[in-house]
């Protein structure tokens, strides 16, 4: 475990070289996250810890979610540092910020694909009303300086085939008639949430659109592509595709997810939306060697299991923004970034807790 | 004829602004005389009354000599083509008193105005306005102090309500050309009504952000007489009449006539015309209120500071127009901070 | 110990009436037995309910329902329903504190008419502007014969202006003009209401201007300066920021007022002033009930 924490602490080192100007902002702060113990907050936490120790920011953190108990029992390193408050609570009935917060960060969202079929209204109603309570809190705070609202790549809705990458001014095409566009469609509904809030009360709310990551802290229990590929090579393969593997995604890891949450917080304009991702397509198939071949034996990858035998879309945006406005770059690329994934989760035998149940990968 | 140029709303200002070059103390024979001039220049409007609009004659901003009403009715009795305009900030001036007041004096169309960020106070006044069968547009004030897209929010609010023309104030004379150009050409870009400026000169560049404005795209343009207007004076209307002609913008305005108002203003005001100085430009360095300018220099006087360090101290604590009661509480905070500094400010 | 508390029930759940009930929580003469509104889960109720406060989502008929605990009632929802209140809380023999803009009852403004007011059915606050401004009206009235036109002029914070607010400043103009009128004992008088979007938040000013005749500054001084220590009393935040003066014809004086920081941020002062206000009331006709029995 500690070889595991030390890999994370040397990723969390790593990315913040170079930003620590624009960063600047940021001391001495109280950062309020929602959504906090998930693994977007907990390597918010892996950074603002490096903020501290090593460049004496001094921020306070305050983590807001439904279960800050087992995560401070999971990993005390982060939940029982003495500048870290834990706020036990559901979003959506979310009242009030600590009068001394000037910077928030929303990213308490249901993000489970499984939870999307189950109960796709409780996610129309947390990825909404939560932001509309964290904002309508927001109004109180005496020295507002910026609201990072979490949102999703997802909200465009797809990306035409022969778009290389998305920015953040296409429309997008949504059917909402459709149980399934109940993410997307709660995502986009929260940023128009963030944009009244801003219309109406000139909150200072800042949007980022995150694509797909990998790292350190995923569950691997989600039912994603890079997720089931790394379980599945942990059982010893088979890895199986739907599809013929053309579908193109890209993949960031996440302590450059963190790192462009951070700056985004401390420099981002208010009122602009940012793609956060990485902006190198991948292709399933490519993604499915290049993680197999750090295991021994090389698992198996089966194409063209499903009723078609072929799946292609594309979701890699363009990042040009938030890489001129923020000076953002990508440090872990992601060879790099599979190889630190799951060499963590074999140092933590993560992968072992996941039940052994595997289902193929479709797009996504 | 024009080369495909659009034709331009003139409004004069010179009876509205000015009254802030002169202590509010416009009397109904200057009204009366420098209303005959406008009209025969054909300036399509008329504004009329004291510099922060409708109801705002008050010890805070000071008192007007003659009641407003009484400066509408003799306005209009000069004006034919010409329509009469007035000022309107909710906030100085109610529906059932002033402006059912002004409906009553003739008044033809209302010019609803607030400051930039708060346009959902305009709401009911211009829905009044416009239920009434009377003109009603949208002003945003000291638009220095916001980015172009919360302007274009803020006026979209104003459009939605029923303004039928949007007015961006350069209330403190602290644009540059190049602001002009990114504000009034999303603007002018992406709302339905026609949209206009209002400069002031404290940087010197009333006339050059006029034209930057046209270029944009605004179809409103505000002057007064010689800059007969708050701080450094505004685009002198006549010059404003002269670039119409000479950029090739199809215009009824009488050239000559034109001119003889801006004469005419001078001699109407003299001694009171605005210039530029010391006070002045620092107001537009530190995008202060234009209007701030004479009360300021009083206060400067009484307590025994420098008019320019209020202005700064003004700018830093991001006052808006209306609030010039906090001139006075600047002005003794200076006082005694150079009283504890043991420097003995000079006798008043 | 809370038996002798006078039971008080605050209706509107919002943001003024959700500051109210930490005020009363701390009050050691009001006990909060009903805080009413529609919405179980905003945020008001959800905080009253987490401090134990008994909350009821059936709005004005629990109290009704409640009227025998209940001897005053706080009416933060809005003016129109608090007509339709006002009748039947009188039936009721409970107190009504109007923190609306319905002036159905007696103007109050503690520092200056309290006591008149504690036998009244139905008390209205005026405005914030009313509060803060009144007052130091009063003061330039006691020092000063002759006041021929007052004047108040405060500035808020524009996030401290809420949408109805916004779109009633012409109601706020009026009721703060008559407020003066009658406190200030002088038939001109003007209102004038700023809105400042700065960041970090304005806190509230209010400015009060008069014309007099021959202003006498120093009995002036000395009754702004007790009148402040009084509205202390109850509005810690008060305070003189420009002591009366005379300048360019005019007698001016300028507060600032401070929230506590209950519920509402602390630059709100101008909605601190009105609820600071409603208590006052309240707590001193605590005190009278108690006295009597």
């Amino acid at each position: 475990m500690k070889e595991a924490i030390a890999l994370v602490r040397a990723d969390a080192e790593a990315v913040l070289q170079g930003h620590l100007e624009r960063l600047a902002p940021l001391r001495g702060q109280h950062l309020f996250i929602t959504g906090g113990t998930g693994f977007l907050g907990t390597w918010l936490l892996e950074l603002a810890k490096v903020l501290n120790e090593r460049h004496q920011f001094g921020l306070q953190v305050t983590i807001f979610s439904r279960n800050t108990q087992a995560f401070a029992a999971r990993w005390p390193h982060l939940g029982q540092e003495k500048w870290v408050t834990l706020q036990d609570g559901d979003i959506r009935y979310f009242t009030e910020l600590p009068r001394d917060v000037r910077y928030v960060i929303h990213a308490a969202a249901l993000t489970d694909r499984r939870v999307f079929a189950s109960h796709p209204s409780a996610v129309a109603e947390t990825n909404t009303v939560g932001t509309l309570r964290i904002l309508r809190a927001a109004t109180l705070l005496e020295d507002l300086q910026k609201v990072v609202l979490l949102s999703s790549g997802l909200v465009y809705g797809g990306q035409p085939w022969d778009l290389p990458r998305i920015n953040e001014d296409f429309g997008g095409v949504l059917k909402c008639n459709d149980v399934n566009a109940v993410y997307p469609e709660s995502k986009r509904l929260a940023e128009v949430i963030a944009q009244c809030a801003i219309s109406e009360s000139k909150l200072p709310v800042v949007t980022l659109r995150p694509f797909a990551f990998v790292g350190p802290y995923q569950s691997l229990q989600l039912p994603w592509a890079v997720t089931d590929f790394i379980r599945d090579s942990f059982r010893g393969g088979p890895i199986r595709l739907m599809g013929d593997g053309a579908t193109v995604r890209s993949i960031m890891y996440y302590s450059d997810f963190a790192c462009g949450v951070l700056l985004a917080l401390a420099a981002g304009r208010p009122r602009t939306t940012y793609n956060l991702g990485s902006d190198e397509p991948v292709d399933l198939l490519t993604l499915a060697q290049k993680i197999t071949k750090y295991f021994s034996p090389v698992p198996e990858i089966k194409l063209r299991l499903g009723q078609t035998g072929h799946d292609r879309n594309r979701l890699v945006p363009d990042t040009t923004r938030l890489a001129t406005e923020l000076g953002f770059k990508i440090t872990v690329p992601l060879d790099a970034a599979l190889q630190k994934s799951i060499e963590w989760h074999r140092l933590t035998g993560d992968w072992q807790s996941v039940p052994p149940f595997s289902h193929a990968t479709k797009s996504q | 004829m024009s080369d495909g140029k659009p034709t331009i709303t003139v409004c004069d200002a010179t009876l509205r602004d000015g009254s802030h070059a002169y202590s509010h103390q416009i009397t109904l024979e200057q009204v009366k005389a420098y209303a005959t001039a406008a009209e025969a220049a054909g300036f399509n409007f008329l504004e009329v009354g004291h510099g922060n609009g409708l109801g705002a004659s008050s010890l805070q901003v000071g008192e007007s000599l003659v009641p407003e009403g009484e400066m509408l009715r003799a306005a209009k009795a000069c004006l034919k083509r010409t329509k009469l305009s007035v000022h309107v900030i909710p906030g100085f001036a109610t529906i059932n008193r002033e402006i059912a007041h002004a409906m009553d004096a003739g008044v033809e169309l209302f010019r609803v105005g607030c400051h930039c960020t708060e346009a959902d106070i305009t709401q009911r006044h211009i829905g009044h306005v416009r239920s009434e069968g009377r003109e009603a547009w949208g002003v945003l004030m000291m638009s220095h102090m916001v980015s172009a897209d919360i302007l274009l929010e803020e006026t979209k609010k104003m459009q939605s309500y029923g303004a039928q023309g949007i007015v961006l104030m350069d209330s403190a004379g602290a644009y540059f050309p190049a602001d002009v150009t990114a504000k009034i050409g999303l603007l002018a870009a992406k709302l339905e009504v026609p949209v206009g400026f209002h400069a002031h000169n404290n940087l010197g560049l009333a006339v050059a952000n006029s034209i930057a404005a046209l270029e944009a795209g605004a179809r409103i343009v505000d002057g007064t007489g010689r800059g007969f207007g708050a701080g450094a004076g505004n685009a002198p209307i006549e010059l404003i009449a002269a670039v119409l002609i000479k950029q090739g913008y199809p215009t009824a305005l009488d050239l000559y006539k034109a001119l003889d108002a801006g004469d005419l203003a001078a001699k109407l005001f003299a001694g009171s015309l605005p210039e530029s100085n010391g006070v002045t430009i620092v107001s537009g360095m530190t995008g202060v209120f234009s209007g701030f300018s004479k009360p300021v220099q009083r206060a400067a006087k009484q307590f025994g500071v420098d008019g320019r360090d209020i202005f700064f101290e003004l700018g830093k604590r991001k006052v808006v127009g209306g609030q010039e009661d906090l001139i006075l509480e600047v002005a003794d905070q200076l006082a005694k901070r150079s009283k504890d500094a043991g420097q003995t400010p000079p006798a008043p | 110990m809370s038996a002798k508390k006078l039971g008080v029930a605050i209706l509107g759940t919002g943001n003024i009436g959700t500051d109210l009930m930490m005020k009363v929580l701390r009050s050691p003469v009001l006990e909060c037995r009903l805080f009413a509104g529609r919405n179980l889960s905003s945020p008001g109720m959800t905080k009253a309910s987490l401090l134990g406060v008994p909350v009821s989502a059936k709005g004005f008929q629990s109290i009704v329902d409640l009227k025998g605990e209940l001897s005053l009632v706080f009416d933060a929802t809005s003016a129109m329903d608090h007509q339709k209140h006002a009748p039947v809380l009188k039936e009721l023999g409970l107190v009504a504190i109007d923190l609306t803009p319905a002036k159905v009852g007696k103007m109050c403004v503690p520092a200056v008419n309290l006591a008149e007011c504690l036998n009244e059915p139905n008390v209205n606050m005026i405005t914030c502007g009313g509060q803060a401004s009144i007052p130091l009206a009063y003061a330039i009235k006691s020092a000063n014969p002759g006041v021929e036109y007052l004047e108040a002029v405060s500035s808020i914070a524009s996030r401290s202006a809420g949408p109805a607010t916004r779109i009633n400043l012409d109601e706020y103009l009026q009721t703060t003009e008559q407020g003066l009128s009658l406190f200030g004992g002088c038939e001109r008088t003007k209102a004038i209401l700023n809105l400042n979007p700065a960041q970090p938040c304005v806190h509230m000013q209010t400015t009060v201007m008069a014309k007099i005749a021959q202003p006498d500054l120093e009995r002036t001084r000395a009754a702004v300066a007790e009148m402040v220590a009084r509205i202390k009393a109850y509005i810690p935040g008060y305070q003189l920021v420009l002591e009366p003066m005379l300048e360019n014809g005019r007698l001016v004086a300028m507060v600032r007022v401070d929230g506590l920081g209950d519920y509402l941020p602390r630059y709100a002062g101008n909605l601190d002033i009105i609820n600071c206000a409603a208590i006052a009331f309240a707590e001193a006709y605590a005190r009278q009930r108690t006295a009597q029995t």
